[in-house]
């Protein structure tokens, strides 16, 4: 029931584990992961005039009312067989009773509290009900299911307790007026003094101060501060489709739990084609049988279970695709993970294990999304992926940067024979890499050079390390004969030997210290053994010097 | 009142600055920062030189090989194209207009070019006559270029030995001022009096 403010714009996807939420804004800190075992099921709500359609995940209430919907660490991305994209929200979760929730018992008008774990969605005829505090009769089921709803109702707080919270708010507002009882109570109490009845007013006064913080301001309702999943009381999920999409999703959604049901609960094996022979004439085999009957029990016993047979032969007949599919379906899932973990690593991987990759949809493709734009956004993300993986260390084996032909090199050889990136749509994709805000940037060097390298990687720093490395030769002596004073200058370093030192391509070297240059960090001079890059010290003589 | 040099001073090495002994110093830099430190450093160097070794004219060819453009110890060169360049920064206003160009600037008819080294200008040198004059007591004297510039009376005054054209040019100077005059016929016969 209500909005956050951190979660306004995203993408959500998803996977045949999981329904993700990637946020827009910071994708680091806002991004959110659902699993589908703990979905009980989800709703399709079509928008109606300006509400926009939104699909609700109800979360599967164990016995305990504890709800198992959690948050999960920040989106961590796996091989997914279908994706699925639209400018969604999630909405928070609607809270559970709270332990101020309170029933009247109609002999002494006692106010008991109800217990935590009583939920009047699940409560039925054995629910146990405690007895009245200070009459000892218990009450009608119907008379506590009623107080718990009016309760859930009136409780409009965060999910959290909010005893401790509580206090700091109320200071301000003089004496609370109770409800039920119209007692004055002082300001810091949650229940009324007199009729134990909670005091829900303060929580109103913190829904109106962050109303105020809406950014929307033409939708209307309640906004949470900030999300906090990580709390049991959790009910459901709510997002909100602003930007279309949410049939399909919601179709590929019930597809997904459906499919799971059936891999959690292995399916029955295939009926082999003898049964199905059989499977033909049931009636004839199941006629034929009455001319084996044995008098008595084992009579009796005989033609039970030729009914359950042939029973699971119909069944088995009419499921038998639909089986088949599902088995060999977990069975070939397996076998593509396997393959597409092995083509990742570049080495290995036939062909044939590449087209079944790619037949089964586990890399981004362009005929498998329709829109172009698409297809970039989701190749880029793939790409800053691949980059940050630190089992592969694509990037750190390059000494954190490394030219963008090289990075298209390395991709596509990862990807095997099959469905390679053309030249032009990855420079598209590195270009969103700043748009997406992920964490590789795309860098121009002046004389054109592209290359790729981790966010926090600034030129700063990189003179920073080059002028150390420089330092430190000052200290240590050349190799060969030099008629300079070492001792005070240092050395000048080629292209080559900085490449070697920093593990960059020679061409990124000699990039980096034209880049130094230009800053004035560094001054070169042109020897008969080449180009050579040394400290400034035309323009910072050392101090000893005049 | 400019300082007065003790006529000993040519015998000695001459000095070098630490920049001498910098590789880079003898590549010209790319970066602007740079470069401008780097032809004012050039810049005090030459004049330095010049002035200890009394030289007022500057050959780029002949200087291509002197241990001003080429450090022995280092094994390092400045190219022509660069002495050029640096000679013409220093000819410009930011380069102090030290040094004037002689004939053709010699940028496109090859490596020749001669230029005139200021380590001290026209003007300075007539203040320093000027005062020589005075001091001699030979106002209204005429004395001949000759004279002045190689006479045994004027052995251990800081223009002797002096160029006899830059010697010419800093009594133009006077005489643009006022205070000499000269007369006569001919390069070598040419007198001066003193006002």
């Amino acid at each position: 029931k209500y909005k956050i403010p951190q979660f306004q714009h995203g993408q959500a996807y998803l996977t045949s584990h999981r329904v993700c939420w990637l946020d827009n804004e910071d994708p680091r800190k806002h991004s959110v992961a659902i699993d589908l075992k703990d979905i009980d099921r989800p709703e399709l709500y079509a928008g109606f005039l300006s509400s926009s359609p939104k699909i609700t995940l109800y979360s599967k209430i164990n016995k305990h009312g504890v709800s198992s919907l959690q948050q999960k660490s920040p989106y961590s991305p796996s091989s997914t067989p279908t994706r699925r994209q639209s400018q969604t929200r999630p909405i928070a979760p609607t809270p559970t009773l709270g332990p101020n929730a309170t029933w009247v018992c109609p002999i002494c008008s006692f106010s008991n509290p109800i217990p935590p774990n009583f939920d009047p969605a699940t409560a039925n005829a054995n629910t146990k009900i405690p007895k009245c505090q200070s009459c000892g009769i218990p009450p009608p089921m119907v008379l506590v299911v009623k107080a718990a709803l009016a309760a859930m109702s009136n409780r409009q707080a965060k999910p959290e307790s909010p005893a401790p919270a509580g206090p700091i708010e109320t200071q301000s507002f003089g004496t609370f007026r109770c409800t039920r009882c119209t007692f004055e109570n002082h300001p810091s109490l949650l229940v009324c003094e007199m009729c134990g009845a909670s005091l829900v007013t303060a929580a109103d006064k913190r829904l109106e101060v962050e109303r105020g913080d809406l950014d929307r301001a033409e939708s209307p309702g309640p906004v949470l501060k900030e999300l906090n999943l990580n709390d049991d009381k959790i009910e459901s999920v709510k997002l909100s489709f602003r930007g279309g999409g949410e049939k399909i999703f919601f179709e590929r959604l019930k597809g997904a739990m459906v499919q799971r049901k059936w891999l959690l609960q292995s399916a029955p094996p295939i009926p082999r084609p003898t049964d199905s022979k059989r499977a033909t004439s049931p009636r004839e085999s199941f006629e034929r049988r009455p001319s084996d009957n044995l008098v008595g029990i084992a009579g009796l016993e005989r033609r039970g279970q030729a009914l359950r047979e042939s029973n699971q032969l119909i069944i088995g007949n009419a499921f038998e695709d639909l089986e088949a599919l599902m088995t060999s379906a977990k069975e070939v899932i397996a076998l593509a993970e396997r393959f597409s973990s092995q083509t990742a690593d570049g080495d290995g991987g036939s062909s044939e294990a590449n087209a079944v990759v790619s037949a089964l949809g586990l890399t981004t493709t362009k005929d498998m999304l329709g829109s172009d734009t698409l297809y970039i956004s989701e190749l880029s993300r793939n790409l800053a992926e691949f980059l940050t993986d630190d089992t592969k260390g694509v990037l750190r084996k390059e000494g954190g940067i490394m030219s963008l032909v090289d990075l298209w090199q390395v991709f596509n050889r990862a990807r095997g024979g099959v469905e390679l990136v053309s030249p032009a749509d990855f420079s598209k994709a590195a270009e969103m890499w700043d748009k997406l805000k992920l964490p590789v940037r795309l860098r121009r060097f002046k004389s054109g050079l592209l290359v790729v390298q981790g966010r926090d990687r600034t030129d700063d720093k990189t003179i920073a390390s080059i002028l150390a490395w420089l330092k430190d030769l000052h200290f240590d002596p050349p190799r060969a004969e030099v008629r300079w004073d070492w001792t005070l200058y240092g050395r000048g370093v080629t292209a080559q030997e900085t490449a070697q030192r920093f593990g960059w391509s020679v061409g990124v070297a000699s990039e980096e210290l034209e880049m130094a240059e230009e800053k004035g960090a560094l001054c070169r001079e042109q020897g008969l053994d080449g180009l050579r890059f040394w400290e400034n010290w035309i323009v910072n003589m050392p101090a000893l010097m005049i | 009142m400019p300082d007065p040099l003790p006529p000993a001073y040519t015998n000695e090495t001459f000095p070098f600055p630490p920049h001498y002994s910098f590789p880079p110093f003898f590549t010209l830099q790319p970066n602007p920062l740079t470069r401008t430190s780097q032809l004012q450093s050039w810049s005090s160097l030459i004049l330095s030189y010049t002035r200890h070794h009394r030289l007022s004219t500057l050959s780029v060819v002949e200087s291509y090989n002197t241990p001003l453009f080429h450090n022995p110890s280092l094994n390092r060169r400045l190219p022509t194209s660069d002495i050029r360049e640096i000679l013409t920064y220093m000819s410009s206003k930011d380069g102090g207009e030290r040094v004037e160009w002689i004939g053709k600037h010699g940028k496109d008819g090859g490596a020749g070019g001669k230029c005139w080294v200021y380590w001290r200008r026209p003007e300075e040198w007539a203040d320093v006559l000027e005062s020589w004059v005075e001091r001699t007591g030979q106002k209204g004297v005429v004395l001949t270029l000759y004279e002045i510039g190689e006479g045994d009376a004027t052995v251990g005054a800081e223009f002797h030995g002096l160029d006899p054209e830059l010697l010419q040019k800093s009594l133009g100077v006077l005489v643009k001022k006022g205070r000499a005059q000269i007369f006569g016929a001919g390069e070598d016969q040419l007198g001066v009096k003193f006002f």
